[in-house]
């Protein structure tokens, strides 16, 4: 306890104080700042550090057109009416302007009414241009230690006191937050997101296209595309097929859906078989319209509509978090009928090109006649062709991919994989569609949570079988895996120990932010509603609840005591403390004129054979005015209490 | 009170004791203020003992003894000295007066005038003398006690604060416990009239002196002793707080007092024991009457010794 003993010597000067607010609501908009102005903020802060006395006006004026220009050198190019308009670059402006006026203020050594206020503004300002749990953390640690220093500032600078006073202040209002909190849903946002929709714009691992060429090359990137949230368990991973779009027309290159001139007419949905699984999902922005079900969807999603190839789109493209409740039946097949334009489009190829290819198809179509026969040949066309999984595969012959692939360079990833087998099917005779999505790892779940990252994106097929459409996992044909895919795809059971625990510990991570982003954040009266709705099926969870509750109260009461409990700030009177509750049990209790050598004395006198303690007298003496405070003597000390108590 | 007079200085209060029955505690104070280096200020009505506590301290200091008894007609003259004109060698001379000693009893101080009081002053704060321009050295240890009869009022002139303040410390002698008035009255023990031998050579009591200001004083107590001063300034019960002069006299006390009793550090117990004689006259209550135990009980109950 060292430096808190340090820390209680401390006493702050207001000015102190006050730089510390500035650090504290600072610190995040510094990641904001552009380096003109961060450049301007660091020779303000040398100026303050070596500058002790007022700045005089000169000084002033060069800090103030520093800043002037540091402003303008960071909003050079941007700065238009039009993007004035604009509100985040307004904001930033006005950060900007603050830093500047705050400087100068803050040059001048004089705290005056706006240079107190400033703290708060920064915090309010900071708040647009973060969001999510991080700043939700962040902002209750500044404004607990906004609120320790102002105390601090009232208690004349004693950072000791003011701390407890503080602490204790947070700890009484923390039970009535949470009871407060699960009450009044309406103090949280439905959508608890700071700052401005729209401004960050992603490129999706899923994109409603599908490149063949150099355009492919993967990135697999950790990022987070959606959080799904299931009522029961995760399903195992060959079922966390998440539907993007479906790909129809094969240009060469690359391959694109059905044209929107063909749009299949809405028909009646046909459920299918299979076991059904309820969900929730919080998508982030993509900037896209699409919503991520998994195969197959059950019904569609409010205010999401479901079109006949089970893809589900939202009105406009998503510029913030969504979150939305889905059921889907697990199943790798539905029933369809498909009308004339799809047919077509499912069924055409190219006839001149991928001529190898086609003769391979023709073999399969002579021999078998039925196309499930025809697919299950194909499969192992594909397995025998002895192709290798990697992420970064030799360019393709552009006109004849499938050939190419096949039969020349035999490195592809799903992209290939499904545009090859999808190209040969139909060479076959079998109607065949390509789906892009996302399929997840069960792996990556922890208990009913999988987080779906950019990395899962991914494509596989659906054939035309006996008017259902069939999943074809197509990759699973790759009869290798080449070292880096496999690591990137976690397949490598061989994963270093070390890697796997960052894994895991990052997983728990998400997956509190999931919850409490869940529960505390998103908390609305839907979620109320549910929460009501389970305490009625559940009894003993109201009694928890309430026992929690109360746990909760007893627990910051007893936080409270202890911060509020006489505090030993003498180092000898700490020594002697327990001696003297063992006194005063025998009934001897220090008068308060008497000082600590009479009282010893007056029970001295009354006990003449407790030596231990006369002893414990000369110590305390000798340490407390004697000047010798030396580790021996207190430890002396310490073993004649020990005596003296024992005795 | 709690204290042991170390044994080099038990024969000092014995022998004094012996004209003094009953007074150890008086004397032991009067010894820590002269080795402090101040003054003393005895206040108490004639007849207990006062002239004789004087007396005998000197004699067993072994010092010079001087003696000026106030009244009212008296002159600053009288107590310094006068230039005279020698017409045989038709100069002036100076003719020292009986502050030139090295132990004074200024008896009955407050008998004379405020004008002649002060005279006392600048002797008793610097230990020079300033007459016509000349400065004239006091001789070294220069010890005064002042004594004064509180409850006499007609014709005396109340000390003023300046002159008060230059008394280290203040305290009455009482009358003696039964015993001892009984061994009195039994006159089998001098009271007054025998003379004590001298104890202590001039070497001793410099280097006592200089020991008594070489006492320790630790964080602890310098904590305690400025809670106290800021005490008796900011608590509002007094008229005023202790001067500057006055913590430095109780700083000086405490270290005499612990070096009387043969430490070199200074406990909280001898701040305790010297506070009330130190403030008494220099610490007057808003309400209510000053004594030394209110005083006492008023600080002590509010201010703990340990912080």
């Amino acid at each position: 306890m060292l430096s808190l003993k340090h820390l209680q010597d401390i006493k702050l000067s207001p000015l102190a104080l006050l730089d510390s607010a500035y650090i504290i609501v600072l610190l995040p908009l510094m990641l904001i700042l552009k380096v003109p102005m961060l450049i301007f903020s660091f020779i303000v802060l040398v100026l303050l550090f070596f500058k002790k006395t007022p700045a005089d006006k000169f000084l002033i004026v060069f800090v103030f057109l520093m800043g002037i220009l540091a402003l303008y050198l960071s909003l050079y190019g941007l700065f238009s009416f039009r993007g004035l308009s604009r509100l985040k670059l307004f904001l930033e402006l006005l950060v900007y302007v603050l830093i500047i006026v705050v400087s100068m203020q803050r040059l001048t050594r004089e705290i005056n009414f706006y240079l107190l206020l400033s703290p708060i503004l920064f915090l309010a300002l900071s708040l647009f241009f973060f969001h999510g749990i991080m700043m939700l953390s962040y902002v209750i640690v500044e404004i607990f230690i906004l609120l320790w220093l102002i105390l601090a500032h009232r208690m004349s600078g004693d950072m000791i006191e003011s701390f407890r006073a503080s602490m204790v202040m947070f700890m009484y209002s923390l039970p009535w937050v949470v009871v407060l909190f699960i009450f009044f849903p309406r103090i949280s946002f439905d959508h608890a997101d700071y700052g401005f929709k729209g401004e960050n714009i992603q490129r999706m691992g899923h994109d409603g296209t599908m490149y063949l060429d150099r355009k492919a090359l993967l990135v697999p990137s950790d990022r987070i595309v959606m959080e799904v949230g299931f009522d029961k368990e995760v399903p195992s991973s060959d079922k966390l097929y998440f539907r993007g779009s479906i790909l129809y027309v094969d240009k060469k290159d690359h391959w694109e859906p059905l044209p929107s001139y063909l749009k299949r007419e809405s028909q009646t949905y046909y459920p299918t078989q299979g076991e059904r699984v309820d969900y929730k999902v919080t998508l982030y922005p993509t900037q896209k319209r699409w919503i991520y079900l998994l195969d197959m969807p059950a019904r569609a999603v409010k205010d999401a509509d479901l079109d006949r190839d089970l893809i589900s789109t939202v009105e406009k493209p998503i510029k913030a978090p969504i979150h939305y409740l889905a059921s889907s039946s697990l199943s790798p097949k539905f029933h369809d009928i498909l009308d004339q334009d799809t047919l077509y489009a499912s069924s055409h190829f190219d006839r001149n090109r991928n001529p190898k290819t086609y003769q391979e198809a023709q073999k399969i179509n002579k021999r078998f006649n039925t196309p499930d026969k025809r697919a299950s040949a194909l499969i192992k066309f594909f397995q025998n062709q002895s192709l290798t999984y990697t992420l970064k595969p030799k360019a393709l012959d552009i006109n004849n991919t499938a050939d190419s692939f096949l039969f020349d360079k035999r490195l592809g990833y799903c992209v290939h994989f499904a545009s090859s087998f999808v190209i040969m099917a139909r060479m076959a005779g079998i109607p065949s569609r390509i789906v892009t999505g996302y399929k997840a790892d069960k792996a990556n779940s922890l208990k009913n949570y999988l987080p779906v990252k950019e990395r899962d994106a991914h494509a596989w097929a659906e054939l035309y079988i006996n008017d259902h459409w069939v999943r074809f996992e197509t990759t699973s044909t790759a009869s290798a895996i080449d070292e880096e895919a496999a690591e990137v795809l976690g397949t490598n059971s061989t994963d270093e120990g070390e890697k796997a625990i960052i894994k895991r510990v990052n997983l728990y991570l998400m997956y509190v932010k999931y919850q409490v982003e869940t529960w505390i954040l998103y908390y609305s009266n839907i979620r109320q509603l549910q929460l009501l709705q389970y305490a009625k099926e559940n009894p003993r969870f109201i009694f928890l609840f309430v026992l929690s509750l109360l746990a909760l109260v007893l627990i910051t009461f007893s936080i409270t005591l202890y911060f509020r409990r006489p505090r030993c700030t003498h180092k000898i009177l700490c020594i002697l403390e327990p001696l003297l509750k063992k006194l005063k049990k025998e009934g001897y209790n220090r008068e308060k004129d008497e000082t600590m050598h009479q009282f010893f004395l007056r029970y001295l006198k009354d006990h003449p054979d407790k030596s231990a303690i006369k002893e414990v007298d000369t110590y305390y003496e000798t340490i407390s005015y004697g000047g010798d405070s030396s580790t021996a003597t207190i430890k002396r000390l310490k073993s004649m209490v020990k005596k003296s108590l024992s005795s | 009170m709690n204290y042991i007079i170390a044994p080099e200085f038990t024969p000092l209060i014995d022998a004094i004791e012996t004209h003094l029955m009953g007074k150890r505690e008086t004397i032991a104070l009067s010894l820590a203020t002269f080795f402090a280096g101040g003054h003393l200020l005895l206040e108490d009505i004639p007849g207990v003992g006062k002239t004789t506590l004087a007396k005998h301290l000197s004699q067993v200091l072994g010092l010079d003894f001087g003696r000026i008894q106030f009244t009212s007609d008296m002159l600053p003259s009288d107590i310094l000295g006068v230039n005279y004109y020698n017409q045989k060698e038709g100069s002036f001379i100076f003719k020292k007066g009986p502050i030139f000693t090295s132990f004074l009893l200024a008896d009955e101080i407050n008998r004379s005038m405020p004008k002649t009081q002060s005279a006392l002053l600048q002797a008793m704060e610097e230990g020079i003398i300033t007459i016509d321009g000349t400065r004239y050295t006091l001789p070294e240890p220069f010890f005064v006690i002042g004594t004064e009869n509180p409850h006499e009022e007609v014709g005396t002139f109340p000390l003023p604060t300046s002159q008060l303040d230059r008394f280290m410390c203040s305290f009455g002698i009482g009358y003696p416990d039964r015993e001892s008035e009984r061994e009195i009255l039994k006159g089998e023990r001098g009271h007054s009239a025998s003379n004590s031998d001298a104890l202590l050579t001039p070497q001793q009591i410099e280097s006592y002196m200089k020991q008594a200001s070489m006492v320790t004083l630790s964080d602890t107590l310098l904590d305690f002793l400025q809670e106290i001063i800021a005490y008796t300034r900011e608590s509002g019960l007094f008229e005023y707080g202790l001067s500057t002069r006055g913590a430095l006299s109780l700083t000086a006390m405490t270290k005499s007092w612990a070096m009387l009793q043969g430490r070199t550090y200074a406990t909280a117990d001898d701040l305790q024991a010297v506070t009330s004689v130190v403030c008494s006259h220099r610490l007057k209550f808003r309400e209510g009457p000053t004594t030394a135990k209110r005083i006492h009980d008023e600080i002590f109950t509010h201010i703990r010794s340990d912080i």
